[in-house]
């Protein structure tokens, strides 16, 4: 696991979540760990592939998840927010990744993205892959969200 | 009216798509993965398309390149947070018209939009 892979991530979700939401957003933390599992009750799970492969999981909690869905819907009733937070917070998965796959790719190469996958709840199991994953913890006045990356070189 | 088609598995990217261009366009599809994109582009014809890339089932470059066999005049404005620039140079030399880059200024989408049917002075 390279520590700058982590860069190219803290840049695009400052960017997103200033385009999306108006949130400043900080770093709190940033740590190794033994995989990607999340440790928040709602999970994004983007997989990657191409040069560097991996998954990236983002995690953060129902009311910081309603409060980004709130502020990427302005004028929106409160039920019309409430179906579409999972979307709404997939789509900042997405467009982080996607901001930061452009460093991770460079000008040559193309990486891959699958679709986000969200999952909420505290009652679903997961197992996630040993990969040495970096662990982010960014911070705004609205919540704060954890980013787990756990990417690798792709061989051969 | 000219009429569109968004394709985008985000539901909340479609209502905002749907929120820019709806003065101005009539939105008469939308589509949330690639092969009911390929399906209901078919049946509905619309005049252009705002296209996602990262979407289930089919990618939005495979569902590009199905729009443009089917219909070569098709215009295509791809809405992607996949800015990667071989990405970018494969679909606009596939046939797409405009590139925008998510996140998006709501001008950024009109401004590609009209383009597409703004007449050109020679």
């Amino acid at each position: 696991m390279k520590a700058e892979y982590a860069n190219p991530f803290i840049r695009a979700a400052s960017e997103v979540f200033a385009h999306e939401t108006h949130l400043k957003m900080t770093r709190k933390s940033l740590e190794l760990r033994k995989s990607p599992m999340p440790s928040r009750p709602i999970c994004i799970i983007l997989g990657i592939t191409g040069p560097i492969r991996g998954q990236v999981v983002y995690s953060l909690d129902e009311g910081f998840a309603y409060e980004v869905a709130k502020m990427m819907l302005p004028g929106k009733l409160p039920a019309e927010i409430k179906k579409l937070t999972n979307s709404a917070i997939s789509e900042i998965a997405n467009m982080i990744t996607g901001k930061a796959s452009i460093d991770l790719a460079g000008e040559d190469h193309t990486i891959e993205l699958t679709p986000p996958a969200v999952f909420t709840g505290e009652r679903f199991h997961m197992d996630f892959l040993s990969i040495p994953t970096i662990s982010l913890s960014l911070i705004s006045e609205a919540g704060s969200i954890e980013i787990n990356i756990a990417l690798t070189e792709a061989q051969g | 009216m000219k009429t569109a088609m968004i394709i985008d598995d985000a539901a909340v990217m479609r209502l905002r798509l749907r929120d820019i261009l709806e003065p101005r366009y009539e939105i008469i599809a939308e589509a949330e993965d690639g092969v009911q994109a390929l399906s209901l582009y078919n049946q509905c014809r619309p005049d252009f398309v705002t296209l996602d890339i990262t979407m289930p089932k089919i990618d939005g470059i495979a569902v590009l390149q199905g729009i443009l066999l089917n219909n070569p005049q098709a215009k295509v404005v791809i809405v992607s947070a996949v800015g990667q620039k071989q990405t970018v140079f494969k679909a606009l030399s596939l046939g797409a018209k405009d590139f925008v880059v998510k996140p998006f200024d709501p001008e950024r989408v009109r401004t590609a939009v009209d383009r597409l049917f703004a007449k050109t002075l020679t």
